[in-house]
């Protein structure tokens, strides 16, 4: 079995057998999709926003993340053969693990409930809140995801988070 | 100065997400005519009957991509000359190239915030009131 562990800013699909594409969480969230026809799946893990930066971000601007992470995730699966209408998900993480962050692990878990009710894609077994890691494991042949809570704080893993593209950034042609 | 209120826009993207966050960004800017489909060709169809000023797409589509909307807009002797920003994703340095060169009036990297869309639409029509 090939092992394929993401972090988070990333997302993974494979559409082969005998694969597991794995994650650590904390406040963050993984959606695992899969096409069960096309056999294909892929999990992402990301947060709605950086909490710490100088960067003040608005509920807006914490939407783009969100919305953008599950759009690569979805776009990729399409890619290799799924279709939107057979896609089925499963969701973990979002925990409040972080004293002093409020609520940002139910956020995120609330961001990716809503996301998926509006794309119209169901959702089947999930786990989340509480207020302790997890480690999520992700047969995406198979569409068979688990989590088990690993330690009472945050996987020490290495962060990746997208940022706005700057205005008029190098590729400015206009 | 345009009034957004003035200017008539048609969202076009796959996810039905992306089209409502474009659209409350919109009208949080002051454009009360937003319409929105989730494709290319339900869109060429609505502003072939009733024309917008504005296009805002996203690039990566199922079954027909932004460029290809693009080309097909412009080739349109009455829609030819509508604004056109295309919304891509990051590494779509290529993309945005091949765009430029069909005559796309500007691009969106995604994700972007609100205030990076304004900007962009207010290098075409000029600062929004």
């Amino acid at each position: 079995m090939k092992r394929i562990p993401i972090v988070q800013g990333e997302y993974k699909v494979v559409a082969e057998p005998d694969v597991m594409i794995t994650t650590l969480l904390g406040s963050c969230i993984a959606v695992c999709l899969q096409d069960r026809i096309a056999r294909v799946g892929g999990m992402n893990h990301f947060l709605l926003a950086e909490p710490s930066g100088d960067r003040v971000l608005s509920a807006d601007d914490m939407q783009c993340y969100g919305v953008h992470a599950m759009e690569l995730l979805i776009n990729e699966m399409m890619k290799k053969g799924a279709m939107r209408s057979r896609m089925t998900a499963q969701l973990y993480g979002g925990a409040n693990v972080v004293s002093g962050l409020g609520t940002i692990g139910h956020n995120n878990a609330a961001f990716a409930r809503r996301f998926l009710e509006v794309e119209g894609i169901a959702v089947g077994h999930s786990d989340v809140g509480g207020r302790r890691a997890r480690k999520v494991e992700f047969l995406p042949w198979e569409g068979k995801a688990r989590s088990t809570f690993v330690q009472d704080s945050v996987p020490a893993v290495s962060v990746r988070v997208p940022v706005p593209a700057p205005v008029g950034g190098e590729l400015e042609l206009f | 100065m345009p009034a957004a209120s003035a200017i008539k826009v048609m969202v076009v993207d796959d996810q039905a997400s992306m089209r409502a966050m474009i659209r409350r960004a919109l009208q949080d800017l002051g454009f009360k005519d937003v319409r929105d489909k989730a494709g290319p060709v339900e869109a060429l169809s609505a502003v072939r009957s009733d024309r917008v000023h504005l296009i805002i797409s996203d690039y990566n589509m199922p079954d027909m991509d932004g460029l290809q909307f693009l080309e097909q807009v412009r080739q349109d002797p009455v829609i030819g000359k509508t604004v056109f920003i295309m919304l891509t994703g990051s590494a779509d340095k290529e993309i945005v190239q091949k765009a430029a060169a069909l005559g796309v009036n500007n691009y969106v990297v995604k994700p972007f915030a609100p205030a990076a869309l304004k900007e962009k639409i207010e290098r075409v029509f000029g600062e929004l009131t």
